[in-house]
Order: C-alpha cells, then sequence, then structure tokens
C-alpha cells in the first residue's frame, strides 16, 4: 500500500501541470477548451490507442483530473459523450463507426448525448417504448425520450429502442446511433428545480436510422446499454471524484462564518461537519481503492454504486450545513450555496435512485434475494396490458 | 497511488484469522460475561504468537513491523471478539519508544501495560500491573490497584485503577502521548472494523434463510436496504482505518485527521451494525444465545474510549477548518 505517486505517475503528474501552467486560463467556448486538452494528450487517456486515446491507467486520468480541478479550470463539455457513449461505441461498434465518431467526440467536435430514460422507464430502464420498425435497409424511430442531458447540445447519441414487443422486455431492444439533426428529432428543453434547463425532453417522428448505425446485434440492446451503465456508475461517484461541493470547500465556508453563531450553533455545526466530512472522506478514500482495483486491469464492479449512494447523502448534509451556517438571510440570498443545494436533488435520483442502487448492492454485491418481479416471464406486449 | 493491501498483509490476515478464531470466539465472550472467565485468548497466549508485539521494535523483543501490519491484525481480532485489545500494546509501543527496558518487558510479557485517560474507562486495566498516564504534560509509569465493575462488554477488561507511586519517565510528553493516542484510535478503529463486518455477515446470512409471507426477509427492501446501509458504512470505515495506518506509518501530519476520522466512523458504524443485525433477526437476535448481543456491547463500550465520538467528530470539524485545539 502506498499512497504517493509511483514514479511513472510522479512524471505524468508533472507532465500535465506544466501543460495547464502554460495554460492558466480556459477559452470561452467550451468546445474549444476540450479540443486543447486533447491536442495535448489529456482528453480520452484511458481509451485505447486506435480510438483516438492514450492507452493509459484510470489513476493516470484520475491525475488530469485533479490537476485540472487544482488550477481552478472547468471540466469538460462531453464527459457523457467520453464517460459512457465512446465506451459503448469502442466495445460495440463497427470499425466504420468507430472510425466516424471516436475522435471527434475526443476533440468536442461532436457532442453526444445517451436517450436512455423515458416518461414510464426511469429505473426500470427495459420497460421502455421508443419502437425502432424495419424499413428496408433501415429503421423508422417513433416515441419519446425525457431527462436527457445535454440533448439541446448534442451532435449525435446514442438510442436504446423496442425493436420487438413479443418477447420478454430485456430481449426486444436494440441500439443505435443516431443523428441528432435528423428530420423527425424534436428537442425540448425542461427546466430543472433550480431554475437551470441543462436536460431534455426528445420527441422521435418518424426518424430513419440506416441500418450501419446499428450498435450490436438485433435485440442485443440490454447487453450493449449495460456496457453504457457500467461506465455511468463509475463515472458518477467513483474513483474518488467528488459529488458537489469538495468537503475541503465546505470547511472553509464554515470556518469563515461559525464565529458569527451562538455558541450552541457552534457546537451543532462542528458535529454536522465532522459527520459529513468523515462520510465524504470515507467516500473519497472508498473510491481510491476502486481506482487502484481498476488500474491493475480489474473491471468496475457493482460496488462502484456504493460511491455515488454515499456521496450523493454527504454532498447533501456538507451543502445543507453550508447553507444553514449563513443564517436567515440564506432563505433570501442569491447565494452560490442554495443554487448547489437546489442541484443535489437530482443528482440522488441520475444514475439510478438511492433505492435502486441499495438493490443493485443488496442483490449483486451482497448476494441478497432478488425483489420479486411481476413482469418476469412474460413478453413486453403482455407486461403492458 | 495503490490503496489496497498487499499479498504480505493478506498472508498476514490469514494466519492472525486462524489463530484468533481458534482462540477466542463470541461463545468465550460470552461465558466471560456469564461466569465472570477470562478474556481470551488472553494476554499471554497474545504475546507468545507475537501478533501483539508486533509494532515493538526487534532490539526489544519485538516483531519490528507498521502500525499497518497490526491493523490488519486488529481487524481479525474484533471479528471474534478477543481480548485482551491489541490498542495499549500499539500506546504502550510508542510511549515507551525511547525506554528499551520497558519496551522489553512489554515484549517478553513481564509488563502488563496499560494506558489510562483522563476521563474515559481503562481498557483492559484487568489483568494488567503496569499502568501508564499523562500528568502535567509528564509521562508518568507505576503499579495500580484495579476494582472491576460489573462490565457491558465483558471482553474489554474495565476497571477502576487507583495509581500506587509512580516514576516520571518522560518530560513534556505531550506530542508522544498524542502520537499514540491517535495510533491507538487507529486499532481501536480496526477492531471495530473486523466486529462490524462480522455482524454484516451475519445479517446477511440469515436475510437469505429466513422465510417470512413465503420469501426470504432479504428480498424486502425494508430489509435489504438496512444491511446495505451497513454494508456501505464498513466498507468506508475499512478506507478509513487504511489510511489511518498508513498515515501513522508514513504520513504523520495526515494521521491526526486519519485517526481521528477513523475512531469517529468505526463507533457510528459498529453501533449501527449492531443494532440493525438485531432488528433483522428479529426476536432471536434478541437472545442471551445469540451472539448479537456480545458484538452489540463491544459497540455500546467502544464509543467510549479513546475519547467518544461527538469529541471525534469535533476534532475532524476543527483539524478541516484549520484550527485544531490539540
Amino acid at each position: 500500500m502506498d499512497f504517493d505517486d509511483t514514479p511513472d505517475e510522479a512524471a505524468w503528474r508533472a507532465e500535465v501541470r506544466s501543460f495547464l501552467d502554460r495554460h492558466p486560463s480556459a477559452p470561452e467556448q467550451p468546445r474549444a477548451w476540450q479540443a486543447i486538452l486533447y491536442d495535448a494528450g489529456f482528453v480520452g487517456v484511458t481509451w485505447p490507442v486506435e480510438a483516438g486515446g492514450r492507452g493509459g491507467t484510470p489513476m493516470q486520468q484520475a491525475i488530469v483530473d485533479q490537476e485540472t480541478a487544482r488550477h481552478g479550470l472547468p471540466p469538460l463539455i462531453n464527459l457523457i459523450g467520453i464517460g459512457m457513449c465512446g465506451p459503448t461505441v469502442i466495445v460495440h461498434g463497427s470499425d466504420s463507426q468507430k472510425q466516424r465518431y471516436l475522435k471527434r467526440l475526443l476533440r468536442a467536435d461532436d457532442l453526444w448525448c445517451q436517450l436512455f430514460s423515458e416518461p414510464s422507464a426511469g429505473s426500470d430502464l427495459a420497460a421502455l417504448r421508443t419502437r425502432a420498425v424495419r424499413d428496408g435497409d433501415g429503421w423508422r424511430i417513433s416515441g419519446q425520450k425525457v431527462w436527457t442531458t445535454l440533448a439541446h447540445l448534442a451532435d449525435f447519441g446514442i438510442l436504446l429502442t423496442r425493436t420487438d414487443p413479443d418477447v420478454p422486455k430485456h430481449r426486444g431492444l436494440t441500439m443505435f446511433v443516431v443523428d441528432m439533426k435528423a428530420p423527425g428529432v424534436t428537442v425540448r428543453p425542461l427546466r430543472q428545480m433550480n431554475g437551470d434547463a441543462h436536460f431534455n425532453e426528445v420527441f422521435f417522428d418518424d426518424v430513419r436510422i440506416p441500418d450501419e448505425e446499428r450498435l450490436g446485434d438485433v435485440g442485443d440492446g440490454w447487453r450493449v446499454a449495460l456496457t453504457t451503465l457500467m461506465s455511468e456508475r463509475l463515472s458518477l461517484g467513483g474513483g474518488g471524484t467528488s459529488i458537489g461541493p469538495k468537503p475541503e470547500a465546505v470547511a472553509r465556508h464554515v470556518a469563515a462564518h461559525i464565529g458569527a453563531l451562538p455558541e450552541d450553533r457552534q457546537v451543532l455545526a462542528r458535529q454536522e461537519l465532522g459527520r459529513g466530512y468523515v462520510a465524504a472522506l470515507g467516500a473519497r478514500y472508498t473510491g481510491y481503492r476502486q481506482l487502484s482495483k481498476l488500474s491493475r486491469g480489474e473491471l468496475p464492479g457493482p460496488e462502484a454504486s456504493a460511491g455515488k449512494l454515499s456521496g450523493t447523502r454527504s454532498a447533501r448534509d456538507l451543502t445543507d450545513l453550508a447553507v444553514r451556517v449563513l443564517g436567515p438571510d440564506a432563505a433570501t440570498a442569491d447565494a452560490a450555496w442554495q443554487d448547489m443545494q437546489a442541484l443535489l436533488p437530482g443528482m440522488a435520483i441520475a444514475g439510478g435512485s438511492d433505492q435502486v442502487l441499495r438493490n443493485i448492492i443488496g442483490e449483486r454485491v451482497l448476494g441478497l434475494p432478488a425483489e420479486p418481479r411481476a413482469d418476469k416471464g412474460v413478453t413486453f406486449r403482455e407486461s403492458i396490458r | 497511488m495503490n490503496f489496497d493491501l498487499d499479498q504480505e498483509h493478506l498472508d498476514l490476515a490469514d494466519g492472525a484469522r486462524d489463530f484468533l478464531s481458534a482462540s477466542a470466539s463470541p461463545a468465550a465472550a460470552r461465558s466471560a460475561l456469564d461466569e465472570g472467565a477470562g478474556v481470551r485468548p488472553g494476554r499471554a497466549e497474545l504475546i507468545k504468537s507475537g501478533y501483539a508485539t508486533i509494532t515493538i521494535p526487534e532490539s526489544a523483543g519485538g516483531g519490528g513491523g507498521t502500525v499497518l501490519q497490526l491493523a490488519v491484525v486488529a481487524e481479525q481480532a474484533g471479528r471474534v471478539l478477543a481480548g485482551p485489545s491489541l490498542v495499549n500494546f500499539a500506546r504502550a509501543a510508542v510511549l515507551l519508544e525511547n525506554d528499551p527496558d520497558r519496551l522489553a518487558g512489554l515484549a517478553d510479557g513481564s509488563l502488563a501495560v496499560a494506558v489510562i485517560d483522563d476521563h474515559d474507562p481503562v481498557l483492559d486495566a484487568i489483568g494488567a500491573d503496569t499502568f501508564l498516564t499523562l500528568r502535567d504534560g509528564t509521562l508518568v509509569c507505576g503499579p495500580g490497584r484495579v476494582t472491576a465493575r460489573r462490565p457491558v462488554d465483558a471482553t474489554r477488561g474495565l476497571g477502576d485503577v487507583t495509581l500506587g507511586e509512580t516514576t516520571d519517565l518522560v518530560r513534556d510528553a505531550r506530542p508522544r502521548w498524542a502520537k499514540a493516542e491517535r495510533v491507538g484510535r487507529t486499532i481501536l478503529a480496526a477492531e471495530g472494523l473486523g466486529a462490524a463486518s462480522r455482524l454484516l455477515g451475519m445479517g446477511v446470512g440469515y436475510a437469505k434463510e429466513r422465510h417470512t409471507f413465503g420469501r426470504p426477509i432479504g428480498s424486502y427492501q425494508a430489509v435489504k436496504h438496512m444491511l446495505v446501509d451497513v454494508y456501505v458504512a464498513v466498507e468506508q470505515l475499512r478506507s478509513l482505518v487504511w489510511w489511518a495506518a498508513w498515515a501513522a506509518d508514513r504520513a504523520p501530519g495526515e494521521l491526526p485527521l486519519a485517526a481521528a476520522a477513523a475512531k469517529a466512523a468505526a463507533a457510528t458504524t459498529l453501533e449501527l451494525a449492531a443494532e440493525t443485525v438485531i432488528q433483522v433477526h428479529g426476536g432471536i437476535g434478541y437472545t442471551w444465545e445469540h451472539d448479537a448481543h456480545l458484538y452489540w456491547r463491544r459497540a455500546k463500550t467502544d464509543r467510549f474510549l479513546l475519547g467518544d465520538d461527538v469529541a471525534a467528530f469535533d476534532e475532524v470539524a476543527r483539524l478541516a477548518m484549520g484550527e485544531a485545539a490539540r
């Protein structure tokens, strides 16, 4: 066991640092910033070389993330593409799909989104209804997706559809790459409770997709989607990355305001800070353990869900404390902590609600018996009657 | 960075697990409570095994090993509620580091050492003949008279100590005292980790077997989710214990925060695990014969040792805000 950088990691960190020292600020245009970082070799670090990446380790990627955060530089715009869509194309895409898409995705020449959730298929993703029907040498798509992050800016998306309603629900799905500018695609931004609009409803009205844009075999869409979901699990709260504010930032903020509180409130605030801080450190170091395993070539397992589960909890607790130490003024103040607080309930739902993550951990890690399923062994068509 | 146990640690854990599970058990903890029997495996056996003296230098007859190695063993001790605790050995090894004679006595068992804190119960006072404490900043040592009281957890050897005539060992010993306390907190947390992870195994095993309303109870979210919360807490505690032990050996600047975090997490996690596992078992988990209450007793006792969890969370907060008063 050793927390310090290995000599290779230290050399890599020095390389990243010296590059970032020469680029102390990012350009206004987020695509331009990602292109600069990609051309320097710091985007898609863990991607294979033939996919346009560096063939590096998860630890090297973590070092890039740590150093960009330390330099106060913004995160990449195409994170969903890099963390979820791209890895799915790498595993299941044809050679020509890989040629066409991957390098442009890493440079943010194209932005990507993930078209999975629907109004009646969230946690029960395989209950989705968007239909893909054969049409000559292609497919016609009709239906609706929702909660699609970045769809309003995206050039392409990975789209999970139902191609056969007369088999059990997991077996009748097929994945496609869809051109978001194709005729029949309508994107409508949804305003979140914090006032921003980062995600969208997407409507497909007889959208034509050529068969060469299929990702994986017909009827094999669930297996393809699992590749995406495994990657998602890791990019949300895995590897020691914080969800929400960094606990150190909350501690600095509390330190700046605690002196103005009455003594009894100070005692309470320290208890809450201590509890939230310990939970955040526990999640961070558990993420480091995963990162160590991944760097030895092990695959991200279901236990990675624990990081997202506990990370969103401690982020909510710490952010609530940060708001509370502002006192009653916080209720009307135009404060950054309030905005953060309004963002976190969504984080506890995105990528799997707390309850679904607990089911995953309970069943796949602890080996507890599965929830009974009312739609088991029946076709999708029968299950929706 | 490689945040994982090395093969050497895994081998050490295997050996300690074999030795400790053959010589200590919840059944022994029950008979200590029932009949006032001594703790198992007992001081002499622990010293003979070499596990208790891992962090004592080889020159004094110890193992010359690391705090991380001792933590790996302590986790295995916690699983079977072994006694006496490895905490006093770990603390005394730090406190006596410039005292080769007493260190050798600790290593060969001729001195049975316990450490006295200001207000906390004295861990493994029963069976000890030599006591270390801090008096006005000076580390002192002396014999003492021990009075046993009715213990909540009989494996912790708690007693009241009246110190006899003491010898001054080290003046201005506060920094060393603080380091020893932090190493002690780390080992205590490692024992808590072992106990909590054994409890989790007990709860998961029962939830798979026990059927109610025609289904195993572990298939109900109400039960499943409770156990998952314990799992998450146990894994986070494991990370904090390893971090604290590594810091004790290699990064002294990180030890204060890491040890306080591990201590606090151990107190809350062991308590959560014990309460949850009794709930999962229902009535059977509340019987004298079931092991759950023996771990529950450990949880209710350990939280007060080396400062309680409230004090540890407060210390984490002060350190995080950069104004630690200690």
